[in-house]
């Protein structure tokens, strides 16, 4: 027999490391949903986000969620640039331009990190939330609920902003038809970009709660930016709350695999759950169309 | 000065030229038809109007003002719509969203709550199935929407393509009673594109017949109705 009290432990952490892991990925969702274009150096923001974490925190030896009061207006405006500098000129071009494009710009970010910081990952001086919270049998790491906690206020804060705003059926309207966004007057132009900010400064978000627990190295975008598309595709196209059905699942299906099979297996439960979910709906769990 | 005048136009898609040199004149307050064969350039007429082809000469007044270098956006917020062939409603959004995303401009904004009472006004059946996605309305229920998302823009032209494409003939005669009503209560300027020959330039008060791009026939609605050219064309069948 297994100790429910192990299997319940098991759960939360995967339940707090897929709450995070939908906030990776809602950033790609939002800017998948929206441009219909794939963006491969998403991970590789998640990266970046870690490295600026860790030197801002290092530097004034503040906690690494402190940090997001710069890094995340930073990306908002990187995000930006970047969409007016590279996106744009490909949004109506074959996908295989596209992902050479977004692809040219995760080796750019992988390599840059490479050279500055090479291979050896850094992790911050200091962190508020390194105490365990320990519930009878159970522990939790601060960070973990901490980071679970946020990423789930912040999915919902975006739901609002998708549901309640204009800016927000704007944005749906876009994602639903770009011509008939444009004739009722909306300014596409605008909702693309802005969505392109948002998308990335939540990768920021992302990285500084990755940085309560995590050490940023240059590989980190390998494994975010894989598991930010396996929820994309397994959400299909099915909102944040989409994203956060889908990034639950990898989370619980990883924590249980670690724990029970192998602990160094993380990314083979990440193919073969997006795997299975694709056998059995080719169109993602919430796929819509 | 007319509402909206096309001078000379040449336009097409790409390379693909569509219209060879269109001058249309829509004035205030008026129903001006557009007809003629499949594949003729109505279509294509009003994606001109609206910025969504390229314009290789030619242009085209609002108000006496070219707007020929205005991107989509802009010529909405100058008061020009379109309810584009095949509705195109944003089918995941609610009925009352996408009537919100009709009046998204500035101006529209302030006067959000008048537009929506005058579009449920006009059609009651939408303010019952405001809550709905619009991908599940019935076809007339979405036409209704389609016209009554565009009419949030508080536009002073409204650009009509095939409103009545697909409908019942009870609906389709619906439709061109709401379209007369517009002109005649509200004052909007229409420009009407329609498979329903008959019908349009009853309610028009001019028309124009467009064959592989060019205007081929204008004048009055009525001496229209009475053209025979255009009754050996369209109106027998
Ligand atoms: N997006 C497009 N790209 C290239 N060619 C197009 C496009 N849309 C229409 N055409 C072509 O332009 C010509 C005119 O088409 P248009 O849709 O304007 O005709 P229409 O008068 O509206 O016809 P219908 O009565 O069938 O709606 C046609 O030859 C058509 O194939
Ligand atoms: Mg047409």
């Amino acid at each position: 027999m297994i100790d429910p009290a192990y299997v319940t432990q098991i759960l939360i952490n995967g339940v707090l490391m897929g709450l995070l892991y939908s906030l990776v990925a809602l950033g790609l969702a939002l800017i998948f949903g929206v441009m219909d274009i794939i963006n491969f150096a998403h991970g590789d923001f998640v990266m970046l986000g870690a490295y600026l974490t860790f030197l801002i925190a290092t530097y004034f030896l503040i906690d690494p969620t402190v940090t997001i009061a710069l890094t995340v207006p930073l990306f908002f405006l990187l995000g930006i640039a970047v969409y007016k500098a590279i996106i744009k000129p490909v949004l109506g071009a074959e996908p295989l331009i596209q992902i050479a494009v977004t692809v040219g710009l995760l080796m750019f970010l992988r390599n840059l990190a490479l050279a500055i910081f090479h291979a050896e990952p850094r992790g911050v001086p200091y962190t508020v939330f390194s105490t365990p919270i320990t519930i009878g049998p159970i522990t939790i790491p601060l960070s973990r609920a901490a980071a679970g906690a946020v990423s789930l206020a912040v999915l919902y804060i975006v739901h609002l902003l998708l549901t309640r705003t204009r800016w927000g059926i704007a944005v749906r309207a876009t994602a639903d038809d770009r011509e008939a966004a444009a004739l009722m007057g909306i300014n596409v132009e605008r909702v693309y970009y802005t969505t392109f900010g948002l998308g990335t400064a939540l990768t920021a978000l992302a990285a500084a709660l990755i940085m309560t627990f995590s050490r940023a190295d240059p590989y980190l975008g390998l494994l975010y930016g894989l598991l930010s598309w396996v929820i994309v595709a397994m959400g299909g196209l099915g909102g944040v709350v989409g994203v956060l059905a889908s990034g639950l699942i990898l989370g619980i299906i990883e924590s249980f695999g670690m724990s029970l099979i192998s602990a160094g297996a993380r990314e083979l439960f990440l193919y073969v759950t997006f795997l299975v979910v694709l056998w059995v709906r080719p169109r993602g769990l919430f796929g819509r169309r | 000065m007319p509402a909206l005048e096309l001078k000379e136009v040449y336009a097409g898609y790409g390379e693909f030229r569509v219209l060879h040199g269109v001058t249309i004149e829509v004035g205030k307050g008026e129903i001006v038809a557009l007809v003629g064969p499949n594949g003729a350039g109505k279509t294509t007429t009003l994606r001109t109007i609206m910025g969504m082809t390229t314009l290789y000469s030619g242009d085209i007044l609002l108000n006496g003002n070219s707007i020929r270098r205005l991107p989509t956006h802009k010529r909405v917020e100058l008061g020009l719509t379109m309810v584009p062939e095949g509705r195109r409603l944003f089918n995941h959004l609610t009925v009352y969203e996408n009537l919100v995303a009709g009046a998204l401009t500035r101006k529209a904004k302030e006067k959000l709550s008048d537009s929506l009472e005058f579009v449920f006004t006009l059609f009651p059946r939408l303010k019952e199935r405001r809550n709905q996605l619009a991908g599940t309305l019935s076809g007339g229920e979405a036409q209704m929407l389609a016209i009554g998302r565009a009419l949030m823009s508080r536009p002073s032209i409204l650009l009509l393509d095939e409103p009545s494409l697909g409908l019942a003939p009870k609906l389709v005669i619906a439709i061109f009673d709401t379209v007369r009503r517009l002109r005649d209560e509200a004052g909007v300027t229409m420009l009407l594109v329609e498979q329903h020959v008959k019908h349009s330039l009853e309610i028009a008060d001019r028309g124009y017949v467009m064959e592989l791009g060019k205007i081929v026939l204008r004048g009055e609605a009525r001496s229209l109705l009475t053209d025979e050219r255009l009754r050996r064309a369209y109106l027998i069948i």
